[in-house]
């Protein structure tokens, strides 16, 4: 006999991943097999979230072992340094994720499952077939899983595939629903030609969206319902935007909105959430005040527009990168004199970091340039400069720095 | 003109394909960019579109997202005669 599922899953659900089909029976054999070993775990379980039906069965474990679950993103590296890695005991069911990359080491965010499950959406469409454009382990890709969970719908996967091999996947599956990052669709409409799926559901979120996109998407899937969802690792789901307009209401600095309290600090948002996560793993708890997301927002009108990072990070493909850390990187490779890493925008993933550089006296460019390849290899690739460029000197701004602003 | 857009963008193409070690199957007008014969990414087609800005100083897409899907209907959105200037 299988154990009914716990409350935030219905009994008709099925993952379809790939070739291989899972109903609830096949999770719960796979929980039951995990909640031995967890049951023996020191602190905290860990799994690789690097399959949709591994992570659910591991919630459903963790959840009855009442441990913590540590799901590792199939991009870590073995051994790599984890921020804060003395995660102290913190007893009872609560969910570690990897922060998404950047070029520092990762950190890991504890969640409250019940918060995590705060926003769901759309839980009430069990004909729902959605598809699983995020990491699994991510805080996006957990939304979209708990809720095709909640609502006994449909979930395809197809771990480790290309956007073109997901957009194949979308049409083969009749999808219906589908939450991605601007840079996903952007890349899925390509890929999708005059073909595809009838999308009911069209959700952005992870980057910046603009206006352009919003109209395509509009137009490409007309009886689609259309938002975008701004949220972060650290703050929890926030609001959805269902206006089809870029940025969000400016009113909503002055009422908060579903609960979340939104204001502005030297053009900075802030947030209050009451779901924001627990705290990160061995700081401070973060869930009682105002919590700064590092966005900058610019009030134009009745609107409110993000326009860009604090910390001078960009957005690559959904993936935040800092082209000054990439830039001290390459500022130590051997035969690397000077150099400058920018953002170039482009119409596909937001930005890609580009770098100039100066080589050595007496330095070969092709030994410059394989240095370069071979110091780059180990960040995420979202954080390698893409198009390098040689050059004889870094152009400097009328104040004697260098000039990050993007090339577009 | 669009002749030299073919040729610039299958030479910038073949450069990105060189650099993971992949070799670029024939390139011609029809060729799908994504869920094609390829061997690109996002990441890689959004480094064709900067260096391709870089070759020729235009960016057509400086208004927004024009939807393209094969190497011919990029090449159409570029105007000119030769490339100037070199990656």
């Amino acid at each position: 006999m299988t154990e009914p599922p716990p409350p935030w899953i219905d009994p008709s659900v099925r993952l379809i991943e790939g070739d291989a089909h899972f109903g609830w029976p096949d999770i719960a054999r796979m929980a039951d097999a995990l909640e031995a070993t967890f049951r023996n775990a020191a602190e905290m379980a860990t799994v690789r979230g690097d399959r949709a039906s591994t992570v659910v069965a591991a919630l459903v474990a963790a959840e009855r072992a009442k441990v913590p679950l540590f799901l590792k993103r199939h991009g870590s590296k073995p051994g790599a340094p984890v921020a804060e890695d003395a995660t102290p005991a913190s007893p009872g069911f609560s969910v570690l994720l990897e922060t998404s990359g950047t070029t520092g080491a990762p950190k890991r965010a504890r969640h409250g499952f019940d918060r995590l499950r705060g926003r769901l959406r759309g839980t009430a469409d069990p004909h729902a077939r959605w598809l699983l454009t995020f990491d699994p382990a991510s805080f996006a890709g957990l939304q979209v899983i708990l809720t095709a969970l909640a609502s006994g719908a449909t979930l395809v996967s197809t771990p480790g595939a290309s956007t073109a091999e997901l957009a194949g996947a979308a049409v083969r599956h009749a999808v219906t629903h589908i939450s991605a990052t601007p840079s996903f669709w952007r890349a899925f409409l390509m890929a999708l030609g005059t073909s595809g799926p009838a999308l009911a559901a069209v959700t952005l979120g992870g980057e910046a969206v603009d206006q352009p996109l919003l109209d395509r998407l509009a137009a490409r899937f007309p009886n689609a319902t259309l938002r975008h969802i701004y949220a972060s690792t650290e703050a929890g789901a926030l609001f959805a935007v269902t206006d089809g307009r870029v940025g969000f209401p400016a009113s909503w600095l002055d009422t908060g909105v579903d609960g979340v309290g939104l204001r502005l600090s030297d053009g900075v948002l802030e947030v209050r959430s009451p779901r924001a996560m627990l705290g990160y793993a061995g700081g401070n708890s973060a869930d009682s005040d105002w919590f700064s997301t590092g966005d900058v927002v610019e009030v134009r009108g009745d609107r409110a527009l993000f326009a860009g990072r604090l910390d001078g990070r960009v957005n690559v493909g959904g993936v935040k990168v800092s082209p000054e850390a990439v830039e001290q990187l390459l500022l130590g490779v051997p035969g690397v004199q000077d150099a400058l890493v920018r953002a170039a925008a482009n119409p596909i993933t937001g930005h890609i970091l580009t770098a100039t550089v100066v080589p050595a006296p007496g330095a070969l460019e092709a030994d410059v340039r394989a240095a370069i390849r071979e110091a780059v290899a180990d960040l995420p690739p979202a954080a390698r400069p893409r198009a390098i460029t040689l050059a004889d000197h870094i152009p400097l701004g009328s104040a004697g720095k260098k000039k990050r602003e993007g090339a577009a | 003109m669009t002749e030299t857009m073919l040729a610039l963008i299958a030479e910038e193409l073949a450069r990105i394909a060189a650099d993971k070690g992949e070799t670029l199957p024939p390139v011609g007008p029809d060729t799908r960019f994504l869920g094609g014969d390829l061997p690109i990414d996002s990441l890689d087609l959004a480094t064709l579109l900067v260096v391709l800005e870089q070759r020729t100083g235009q960016d057509p897409f400086r208004a927004g997202f024009i939807q393209f899907t094969t190497v011919g209907e990029l090449a159409a959105l570029y105007r000119l005669d030769a490339p100037t200037g070199a990656a």
